[in-house]
C-alpha cells in the first residue's frame, strides 16, 4: 500500500502527460510522439533561465562564422539567474509558441494526411527539438532544480514511514489539472465545440467553428499543461535528459490509451495507476520474480507493464476487420514496381567508386570505409521497413529490436564460455560458427517478429506504431539489459567473433583494429544486393501484390479471398528476417554490441529516415542507409567537406527537420526527386559507353544466364580489385587504370555478344549533346561552389566545395526543370483545400 | 439444387434486427435479385452471407457447407464472392494487379518462389484476369490506376474483380447505383452474359427496372423482413411490395415511374459519395 502511494509522484508525470497526448489528439487527431519532447524544451528553458539568466530560441545556427550569424542564445541577466516566476512564465510561453508552432507549422498542413504521414512528421518534430536541445544545452544536463518544497513528512498517516511531502503537491497538482482541464472541456463553449469538432469536424464548420482554430487552441493548452506538469513534476523523479523525457511517451500514451484518447479524467487515473503499480513491482521485485520460472523477468518487468497495458486496451477495442463505413484509410505513397534493376546497379556502383575515389584523395579512407560499413548495414535494415510499412502499410518502430535479438543471439550461439573484449566474464555458449550462428539469429528474429506482429491482426495505423515502440522498450529491458539472460554485467557488450570466409578475414576490423577491412565492404554488399534483390522481387510477385492489396483496403482484402492475418504475419516474419540480417551485419560490423545499438529510440529515428528517403522504394532504402543516417556516407562527406563545423552534431536536427518537410510537402520522399535522375543516369550511362547497349539487349535474349553471369563475375571482379586498391600510392593513376581497365573489359564482353551498340562515335555525340546540355548548370555551379562557401564557412575544402556546388546544381536543375516545364503546359488550379470550400461543393 | 441457403438468419445490431429470421435460396445458373428500400438491412445480409458481420442466429449453407464460423477469405475460397457498394478497389495498384491479386491463389511455398523467381506461375492468373476484363468489356483499363477512372468504369471494375477467380456464386451490392440509364441496362446484359459462364449471381439494388429486367427469382425486403418474394412478375404485381416500396397502393405504370426515381436518387447518392 505505502509502495503504491510512492509510485504516485511519477504516475502523476505519466497522467499529466496523457492528458496532453488526449487534448491534442481530441483536438487535431494526432498522437503526438513529440510530446514529451516539447515538454523537454518548455523545462529546459525555464531552468536555464531561472538557473543561468540565459534563454535559448529553438534552434541553431550550425555554420557558426565570424562574418553573419544566426541569433540563438540570449543573455536575460549578466548575474547568470533570473527570478523563478519570469521563467516560468517565459517557459510557458515558449510552450505555447511550441505549440502554435507545431499546429501551424506541422499538423495543420497534415490534417488530410495518411497516419503515418502524422506519426512521421511528430517523430521528426521530436527528432528536431531533441536535436536543438542537445546542441544548445548539452548532453550532460544538471539536474533541474525542483520548485516544490522537498522535506519529508515523518510517520506519514500513521504508517510509521518517512514520505516525500512532494509527492502529495505533486499529486494533488495532478488531480487538480486534472479537474480543471475535464471542467474546462465539459462546461464552456469552447470544450463544447472541441468536442462536437472531434467528433463531426464539418458539422462543426457548418455551426460556425474554424476547427483549425479549436485545433491551434487545444495544442497550446497540451503543450503548456505538459511543460507545467514536468516543470513541476519532472524534477523529483531524477534527471532530466532531452533524450529521457520524451521516451516518458510510451507510458503516457498507456494512460492516455486508457482513457480511450478522449476522458482526460480516466487518462489522469490511469496514469498514477500505471505509476503506482510500476513502482510497486520495481520494489517487489526481487521477492515476487524469482526462481527459474519468472527470474529472467526481474529486470524488465517495470517496462514490461506499459506494453501490456497497451496491447490489453487496444485488443479489447481492436476489430479483425475494420468495420463498415469507418474512415477511409488514406493514402500511402505509391509503391511502383522496381524497375532498370541493371541501371541502378551500374548507378550506385559508380557512384560508390567516385566517392570512393574522393575520401581515398583526401587521405579519409577509414572514414569512407566505416561509413561504407554503416551504410550497407543500414540499408539493410532500412529495407526491412519497406517491407513492412512501405509494401504493407503497418506503422513498426521496433525494427531496430528485430535486428538487436538477431544480434545479440548470434553473439551468444558464437560464444565458446571464453571471455572476451570489454566482457572478460564467459559467456557460455555453443561455439557455432558464423553462418549457422547468424542464420538461428535470423530465425529468433523472424519468431518475434511474428509475435510482435500479432496484436497487428486486431490494431492498425498509429495505434500498431504505439504497440511495436512498447515493443521494442520492454524487449530492451526483458533482454538486451537483462544480466539473467544475456550473462552480461550492466553497460557491457556482448562480443562477436569475427567471421572467416575459407580463412579470409572477413569482419570489419582491419589488422589495427579499425573499421576499414575492404572484405567486410564486399561481403556486406553481397548481403545487400541479395537482400534488395530479394525485396525487388516480392514485389513484382504475388506475395507482393497481397502486401499492398492489404495496405489499400483490409475488408476488399479479405473480400479477394486474402488470408489477412496470414499476410500480415507473413509481412512481420520477412521484414523481422531481413531486419535481422541487418542486425547481424551489426554485429559483425561492431564487434561487440550492447543494447545502445538498438536503442527504442534510433527504431524511432530509423523509420523517420526511412521515410525521409522514400518508403515504398528500394531505392529510398539505400538513399536511408547508404546516404543520409547518421554515420553513413552523407553525414561523413559533409563533416569531412565543411571540416571544424562537426555537422555531425547537427544530424538529428537537420534530418528532424527534412523529415516534417518531407511528410508535408512531398511524401514519397528522396527517392522521388531522384528516381528521374536515376533513370536519366542509367539511360546515359548505357547511352555513352560503347558496348553498354548491346549488354542490355542481351540482359532478356536467349544468353541472359550467361550475360547476368559474367556481369557478377565484373561486379564481384571490381570489388576485389577496389580491395587491392590499398597497396596503391598513386590513387589518380589507379582510378584511371580501373575505369579504363574495366570499361575495355566490358567492351570486349559486349563485342563478343554482337556488334558494338552504341558505337563509339554515337557515344561521343552523347558525351557532346550532355556538355551542352548540363555544362552551363554544372559550370555555374562550380564558380557557385568557389564564390559563395567561403561567405559562411570559414573552413572548407578548397577542391571539392566547388565540385559540391556542381553537383548540388545539376541536382537542383533536375528537380525544378520538370516542374517548370508542367507549369508552363498546363495551368494549373489553385488548391481549394480549405474546409469551407470543401462543404459547398459537398452540400452543393 | 440450392447453391446458397440462408436458414432463419438475423443479424442484431443492440436491441435493432438488421436481419430479422430470413429464409432465402439461391440456385445455381440463376440470377436472384434482393430489392428494398433504404435501411431495409440488404447490405447486412450480404455482409451476414460474406462473413463480414456476426449472425446472431441461424445459419448460412454454401454448396452443403455451413459457413457459420468460416472467416470471410475461407467464404471466397469456397467460391463466394462479392462486390462492395462503395467499391474499395485496391488504389495503389493497377487494374490489372487489381484482379491479379483476387485471381491468384498462394500455396505455402509462394514466398520462397516469389523470391527467387516472380511472376514463375502467374500466366494461367494472367489468362484469367484477360478473361474476367473481357466478360465486362473493358480490357482496355487493363494498365490504368483506379483512381484515374469514372465512377461507372470503377463499377465495372469491382465486377470484374469479384468474378476473376471464378466463383460459384458472386454477390453484388447495388452495382448500378451511380449509373445512367443506358449503363445500367448494358451492366444488366453483361450479367446475365456471366449467367452462361458456369456462374450464379446474387444481386442486389435499388433500380427496380434492373431487378425486375435481369432477375430469374426476386426477393423483397423491408425492415429486416422478406415481405415478399417469387418470379419478376409475381413481385412486380404484389401489393404489399408495392405499398412497402413506393409507400402506397400504386398501379404498376407508377411502380415503374417510382423505381426511375428511386434510381435516380441513389445515383445522386453516390455522387455525393464520390465527392467525398
Amino acid at each position: 500500500m505505502f509502495n503504491l502511494l510512492i509510485g504516485l509522484g511519477i504516475g502523476s508525470l505519466y497522467a499529466c502527460l496523457g492528458a496532453g497526448l488526449v487534448i491534442s489528439f481530441k483536438g487535431s487527431g494526432v498522437i503526438n510522439f513529440a510530446h514529451g519532447a516539447m515538454a523537454m524544451y518548455g523545462i529546459f528553458t525555464f531552468d536555464r533561465a531561472w538557473s543561468g539568466g540565459e534563454f535559448f530560441l529553438p534552434l541553431v545556427d550550425f555554420l557558426p562564422t565570424s562574418t553573419v550569424n544566426v541569433p540563438v542564445r540570449i543573455t536575460l541577466s549578466s548575474a547568470g539567474r533570473w527570478p523563478m516566476i519570469p521563467s516560468l512564465i517565459l517557459a510557458l510561453l515558449m510552450a505555447a509558441a511550441l505549440g502554435l508552432a507545431a499546429h501551424f507549422l506541422v499538423f495543420r498542413p497534415l490534417r488530410n494526411a495518411a497516419p503515418l504521414g502524422k506519426v512521421i512528421a511528430s517523430l521528426g518534430l521530436a527528432l528536431y527539438l531533441q536535436g536543438v536541445a542537445l546542441v544548445n544545452f548539452g548532453t550532460s544536463f544538471p539536474q533541474a532544480k525542483s520548485i516544490v518544497p522537498t522535506e519529508a513528512v515523518e510517520n506519514f498517516l500513521g504508517l510509521g514511514k518517512t514520505f516525500p511531502r512532494n509527492t502529495i503537491y505533486v499529486v494533488a497538482f495532478t488531480i487538480l489539472l486534472g479537474f480543471v482541464i475535464w471542467a474546462g472541456y465539459r462546461f464552456t463553449r469552447f470544450g463544447l465545440a472541441t468536442r462536437a469538432a472531434a467528433g463531426n469536424e464539418k458539422g462543426a464548420v457548418l455551426l460556425g467553428y474554424s476547427p483549425q482554430t479549436l485545433a491551434a487552441v487545444n495544442w497550446v493548452i497540451a503543450s503548456v499543461t505538459a511543460t507545467l506538469a514536468v516543470i513541476i513534476v519532472g524534477p523529483i523523479q531524477g534527471t532530466i535528459t532531452p533524450v529521457g523525457l520524451t521516451a516518458l511517451i510510451v507510458p503516457a500514451l498507456a494512460a492516455a490509451l486508457i482513457g480511450g484518447l478522449r476522458s482526460v479524467p480516466i487518462a489522469v487515473m490511469g496514469g498514477l495507476g500505471l505509476g503506482a503499480v510500476q513502482t510497486l513491482l520495481d520494489i517487489k521485485r526481487s521477492d515476487w520474480f524469482t526462481g527459474p520460472a519468472l527470474g529472467w523477468l526481474q529486470s524488465g518487468v517495470r517496462n514490461t507493464l506499459p506494453l501490456v497495458v497497451i496491447v490489453v486496451v487496444l485488443f479489447v477495442r481492436g476489430k479483425s476487420l475494420p468495420s463498415r463505413g469507418s474512415v477511409v484509410e488514406r493514402r500511402l505513397p505509391l509503391a511502383p514496381q522496381p524497375k532498370r534493376i541493371f541501371e541502378h546497379a551500374f548507378v550506385w556502383l559508380t557512384f560508390l567508386v567516385l566517392l570512393a575515389f574522393v575520401f581515398e584523395n583526401s587521405g579519409a579512407r577509414t572514414k569512407f570505409a566505416n561509413s561504407l560499413q554503416n551504410g550497407i548495414v543500414l540499408s539493410i535494415i532500412m529495407l526491412s521497413i519497406v517491407v513492412i510499412t512501405g509494401y504493407t502499410g503497418q506503422i513498426s518502430l521496433a525494427q531496430m529490436t528485430f535486428a538487436g535479438i538477431a544480434a545479440f543471439f548470434t553473439a551468444r550461439m558464437m560464444a565458446d564460455g571464453i571471455g572476451r573484449g570489454a566482457n572478460l566474464v564467459p559467456v557460455t555458449g555453443f561455439g557455432l560458427p558464423w553462418p549457422v550462428a547468424g542464420l538461428i539469429g535470423v530465425i529468433m528474429a523472424v519468431i518475434v517478429g511474428v509475435i510482435i506482429g500479432i496484436p497487428a491482426v486486431r490494431i492498425r495505423g498509429v495505434q500498431l506504431a504505439v504497440v511495436t515502440i512498447a515493443a521494442a522498450i520492454a524487449m530492451q529491458s526483458v533482454y538486451f539489459e537483462n544480466d539473467y539472460i544475456t550473462q552480461l554485467r550492466a553497460g557491457v557488450p556482448a562480443y562477436i567473433k569475427t567471421p572467416t570466409f575459407f580463412g579470409v578475414d572477413i569482419g570489419a576490423r582491419s589488422a589495427r583494429a579499425q573499421n576499414e577491412n575492404p572484405n567486410f565492404v564486399i561481403f556486406g554488399g553481397i548481403v545487400l544486393a541479395l537482400c534488395a534483390i530479394a525485396v525487388a522481387n516480392i514485389r513484382r510477385g504475388g506475395v507482393g501484390r497481397r502486401f499492398l492489396a492489404i495496405r489499400a483496403n483490409e475488408r476488399a482484402a479479405a473480400a479477394g479471398g486474402i488470408n489477412v492475418v496470414r499476410t500480415k504475419l507473413l509481412a512481420f516474419a520477412i521484414s523481422a528476417g531481413l531486419a535481422g540480417i541487418g542486425g547481424v551485419m551489426l554485429g559483425f560490423k561492431q564487434v561487440e554490441v550492447s543494447s545502445a545499438n538498438f536503442n527504442y529510440g534510433f527504431g524511432l529515428s530509423v523509420l523517420a529516415f526511412a521515410y525521409l528517403a522514400g518508403i515504398t522504394s528500394i531505392n529510398g532504402a539505400l538513399i536511408a542507409g547508404m546516404l543520409l543516417s547518421a554515420g553513413a556516407l552523407l553525414p561523413t562527406f559533409s563533416n569531412y567537406m565543411f571540416a571544424g563545423t562537426n555537422i555531425d552534431k547537427y544530424i538529428t536536427l537537420i534530418g528532424g527537420l527534412a523529415i516534417i518537410v518531407t511528410a508535408i510537402a512531398n511524401p514519397g520522399g528522396v527517392a522521388i526527386f531522384l528516381s528521374e535522375p536515376f533513370r536519366h543516369a542509367g539511360n546515359w550511362l548505357v547511352s555513352a559507353i560503347p558496348g553498354m547497349q548491346t549488354i542490355r539487349h542481351a540482359f532478356r535474349g536467349p544468353k541472359s544466364f550467361m550475360v547476368r553471369l559474367v556481369l557478377v563475375v565484373i561486379c564481384v571482379g571490381l570489388a576485389v580489385w577496389l580491395r587491392q586498391a590499398q597497396f596503391v600510392d598513386n590513387v589518380y593513376l589507379w582510378v584511371l587504370i580501373s575505369v579504363v581497365g574495366f570499361l575495355i573489359l566490358g567492351m570486349i564482353f559486349a563485342r563478343s555478344l554482337d556488334k558494338l551498340e552504341p558505337s563509339f562515335a554515337e557515344a561521343g555525340a552523347q558525351w557532346n549533346s550532355w556538355f551542352k546540355q548540363f555544362g552551363v548548370t554544372a559550370i555555374a555551379g562550380y564558380a557557385a561552389g568557389w564564390v559563395i562557401w567561403p561567405i559562411r564557412v570559414d573552413s572548407y575544402s578548397k577542391l571539392w566545395m566547388p565540385i559540391v556546388g556542381a553537383v548540388l546544381a545539376l541536382f537542383v536543375r533536375s528537380i525544378v526543370k520538370p516542374i517548370l516545364s508542367n507549369r508552363a503546359s498546363k495551368t494549373h488550379g489553385s488548391d481549394t483545400d480549405s474546409d469551407v470550400a470543401n462543404i459547398r461543393t459537398e452540400v452543393g | 439444387m440450392a447453391l446458397l441457403e440462408a436458414r432463419g438468419l438475423s443479424v442484431r445490431y443492440g436491441g435493432l434486427f438488421a436481419n430479422n429470421s430470413i429464409d432465402l435460396e439461391c440456385r445455381a445458373g440463376q440470377l436472384v435479385g434482393l430489392i428494398g428500400p433504404n435501411g431495409a438491412g440488404k447490405t447486412t445480409f450480404i455482409d451476414a452471407i460474406t462473413g463480414f458481420t456476426p449472425v446472431s442466429s441461424g445459419e448460412v449453407v454454401f454448396d452443403g457447407v455451413n459457413l457459420n464460423d468460416k472467416a470471410p477469405n475461407v467464404r471466397v475460397a469456397l467460391g463466394l464472392s462479392r462486390t462492395f457498394q462503395s467499391l474499395e478497389l485496391f488504389e495503389d495498384l493497377t487494374v490489372r494487379d487489381n484482379l491479379l491479386v483476387v485471381a491468384q491463389r498462394p500455396k505455402w511455398h509462394s514466398v520462397v518462389t516469389d523470391v527467387l523467381w516472380p511472376g514463375r506461375d502467374e500466366r494461367k492468373y494472367h489468362s484469367q484476369v484477360r478473361w474476367a476484363l473481357e466478360m465486362l468489356q473493358i480490357e482496355s483499363l487493363a494498365e490504368a490506376m483506379p483512381s484515374d477512372l469514372s465512377h461507372g468504369q470503377r463499377k465495372l471494375i469491382s465486377v470484374a474483380r469479384s468474378i476473376v477467380a471464378k466463383p460459384q456464386l458472386v454477390l453484388l451490392d447495388e452495382p448500378a447505383a451511380g449509373l445512367d440509364t443506358a449503363e445500367s441496362h448494358l451492366l444488366g446484359e453483361r450479367l446475365r452474359g456471366l449467367l452462361a459462364q458456369d456462374m450464379s449471381l446474387f444481386l442486389i439494388d435499388h433500380d427496380m427496372g434492373l431487378v425486375l429486367n435481369v432477375c430469374d427469382y426476386i426477393y423483397v425486403l423491408d425492415f429486416g423482413v422478406i415481405i415478399a418474394h417469387g418470379t419478376p412478375s409475381e413481385v412486380r404485381a404484389n401489393p404489399t411490395v408495392i405499398a412497402a416500396y413506393l409507400g402506397d397502393s400504386a398501379g404498376e405504370a407508377q411502380a415503374r415511374e417510382g423505381a426511375a426515381l428511386l434510381s435516380r436518387e441513389s445515383g445522386s447518392d453516390a455522387q455525393s459519395e464520390m465527392n467525398q
